[in-house]
């Protein structure tokens, strides 16, 4: 039996995990292609206007493998951490693409619910071998290895690799011989590690002779012990995972800038990126961007921008902070505003 | 201490009931014009959902009347609104009001600290005081709803167009002045009896209009334009589930004979959702499910632009439209929102419900579809 894994959305954060999981049990995987316009435009076309462009590019995903699978894989992620949830759209995921997409193939949906606690976590594995007709022992041993595996890619990321470089090895992202600083990107991984939807920003940043580190390469502890200070516990795995890595490089050790890269129409980056900004703003005062991409989004105004920033960026290293304070003479140091 | 809140709907009434009886000063927020709105849009994320910047206008205006605490009910479910709190205070801040912010989340994510958070706004009234009170602003909760209800009845079968309208604001503009929970009941009592004389219409057989969707664009009149009473005009009868007193129903009193019948209408839309995705996606689905089932016409669903949850339900209802044969219309307002559009839709809807009546009467026994 032919599973298709759609890559878009948690693909990027769970693959290692699904694929140990589903090869040990003796299932093949079909992966999607990479994103290209067609697969774009299929799923803009299937799913409702209003939602994001990540959860319109899964539907093209999913549309694209219909045909060529016996089953689609697709998850359900509704709390990947104890208290916490994920993305609401995440959680109704099955329910919008059975509603939207017709002539489906039956779906294999992976409920995995962590809310509760952590020791659900086999329960969403024996629920898929339950759905797959594999017997508990075996799910057991695939469980185990699945794990690890999980835990390797994690560990992986953490020590500073980009997940597009692990997923696929042809891919080459090593750290630049000469570099002129580092770029932090803010993003959920399934939007800069899209190569289509992000505009490869990240290698666009590297051939300027940036290097570049995502959300994810932040250690999680880190992210955790910056989140300590909230007022409010937050709620949303993805929305620690961008603000605790924002908090982190907004100390200003260790990148030169920060980009952050929403997709229009996100609700949690509506949030989190207001907070950092604002946090920003009081402080230190980094080089910051924010670039909303849609499917609208044309790569020639992208570009310019990224290349201003860049400019901006060499541009107070060269000139530090000797900026003329608004409103004063810079010569007489007096109020020029009367 | 002087105390405000966000506005929703009619939610101030029983609020303000509360406070009265607690002896607690109170800034009721000014009604929500253009202006509340503007202060919004200028300090607010471009990208957030139409309530935050509303109620963030609510806190200016009645920060500039005297209030520095604001009381605003919390959650810590996947919905934004859980945030609210957070992310108002930081605005806030930068906008350079130094006010508290006192955000009460479910007693489950630490008692003792909604324990806490409880005592600073009730000072040190003893319990037995604020049992009281919390009794009495439930009964004013449930009054006003029934009049609310009432208004929905009467406004489409009026004979004179307006008289519904000029009650109820009248209504409105009194209970600013009412002091105490027994002033506001009286005053509620004396409106229903008013209402209840007015000049009907009894053998209307209006048509029948389930609104569903996101709480607070439902029941903010000023958010969604006022659509109960442009459907009203229209000599449409709306329904709706989602209350303030539904709410309150069920999540802070124990009603169990309400929560278990909600429970009933959730579960029997497990076909098409069968968890909560936060906000109120799965009520959406259910009522949506259940009001065609009781025999409406049509369905609006009215959503915040970029509402997450709503979105589920939003491309699960075309699904339930085909199989129930149900007309369903999705409306999302934001602070874009055009009148003129806006009426035209609706006016094409109700349109469509009386030829689709018309057309269900006359062919008796064939099946007509929507689509």
């Amino acid at each position: 039996m032919n599973i298709g894994i759609p890559r878009a959305l948690l693909y990027f954060d769970y693959f290692p995990m699904w694929q140990t999981f589903l090869n040990y049990l003796g299932f093949s995987i079909i992966i999607s292609p990479p994103t290209t316009k067609d697969i774009l435009n299929i799923g803009v076309s299937l799913c409702v206007d209003d939602a994001c462009l990540p959860v319109k590019l899964f539907h093209g995903h999913v549309a694209y493998l219909k045909e060529k699978v016996d089953v689609i894989f697709v998850p359900r992620l509704v709390s990947v951490a104890p208290g916490e949830f994920i993305c609401p759209k995440f959680i109704g995921l099955p329910e919008m693409i059975k509603n939207s997409i017709e002539n489906l193939p039956p779906l294999l949906i992976f409920n995995y619910n962590l809310y509760k606690g952590i020791r659900d976590k086999k329960d969403a594995f024996d629920d898929l071998g339950r759905q797959l007709g594999v017997s508990s022992s075996h799910v057991d041993r695939a469980y185990k290895e699945a794990i690890s595996r999980q835990y390797i890619y994690e560990a992986m990321i953490e020590s500073g690799q980009n997940p597009l470089a692990i997923l696929h090895p042809k891919e080459k992202w090593d750290k630049l011989d000469y570099s002129k600083g580092v770029i932090g990107i803010i993003a959920h991984p399934y939007l800069v590690c899209d190569r289509y939807i992000s505009m490869d920003i990240a290698k666009k940043i590297r051939d300027k002779g940036y290097d570049v580190r995502i959300s994810a390469n932040v250690p999680q502890t880190i992210r955790e012990n910056n989140l300590e200070t909230m007022p409010k516990r937050l709620f949303w795995s993805y929305g620690r995972n961008l603000l605790g890595s924002g908090i982190e490089w907004l100390k200003g050790n260790e990148v030169d800038g920060i980009i952050f890269l929403s997709s229009f129409g996100c609700g949690i980056d509506s949030f989190i990126e207001e907070l950092i900004r604002r946090y920003n703003a009081r402080q230190l005062r980094l080089p910051y961007a924010v670039f909303t991409i849609d499917e609208h989004s044309g790569q020639a105004g992208f570009d310019t921008r990224l290349e201003a920033f860049l400019d901006m960026l060499e541009w107070r290293c060269k000139d530090g902070y000797n900026f003329s304070p608004y409103g004063y003479d810079v010569y007489s140091s007096k109020s020029s505003i009367r | 201490m002087v105390i405000t809140f966000p506005h929703m709907g009619t939610m101030y009434i029983p609020v303000k009931a509360l406070f009265d009886e607690l002896g607690i000063n109170i800034v009721i927020p000014p009604r929500i014009s253009k202006r509340t709105l503007e202060v919004g849009l200028k300090c607010c994320p471009e990208m957030a959902c139409l309530p935050l910047k509303v109620t963030i206008g609510n806190y200016v205006e009645s920060i500039k009347r005297g209030a520095d605490t604001i009381v605003l009910s919390g959650s810590c479910g996947p919905c934004r609104f859980g945030y609210y709190g957070v992310v108002q205070k930081e605005i806030l801040r930068d906008l350079g009001y130094d006010v508290e912010i006192v955000i009460l989340d479910p007693p489950r994510e630490g008692i003792k600290e909604f324990w806490e958070r409880v005592k600073k706004i009730t000072g040190n009234s003893p319990l037995y005081k604020g049992l009281r009170a919390i009794n009495k602003a439930f009964k004013v909760c449930e009054e006003t709803e029934r009049l609310l209800k009432l208004v929905l009845q009467k406004r489409c079968r009026e004979v004179y167009k307006g008289d519904t309208d000029r009650t109820f604001n009248r209504f409105e503009d009194k209970i600013r002045s009412v002091k105490g929970a027994q002033g506001i009941l009286e005053c509620i009592q004396e409106t229903r009896k008013q209402l209840e004389n007015i000049k009907v219409d009894n053998n209307k057989k209006p048509i029948k209009v389930g609104l569903v969707g996101e709480i607070y664009t439902i029941i903010e009149p000023y958010v969604n334009l006022n659509i109960e009473k442009r459907l009203g005009d229209m000599g449409v009868e709306v329904h709706r589930e989602m209350s303030v007193d539904g709410w309150v129903k069920y999540h802070l009193a124990p009603d169990i004979k309400f929560r278990r019948k909600q429970k009933q209408i959730l579960e029997s839309s497990k076909d098409y959702l069968g968890l909560c995705i936060g906000g109120h996606a799965w009520e959406t689905v259910a009522h949506t499910l259940n009001y065609s089932r009781e025999g409406m016409d049509g369905i609006i669903q009215i959503l915040p632009f970029g509402c997450m949850p709503e979105i589920v339900a939003e491309s699960i209802l075309p699904t339930i439209a085909k199989e129930e044969c149900i007309p369903i219309m999705t409306l999302v307002v934001d602070e874009l929102t055009g009148e003129a559009g806006y009426q035209t839709r609706l006016e094409a809807f109700v349109d469509l419900l009386h030829l689709e009546r018309s057309r269900r009467e006359n062919e008796f026994g064939k099946v007509l579809s929507w689509n």
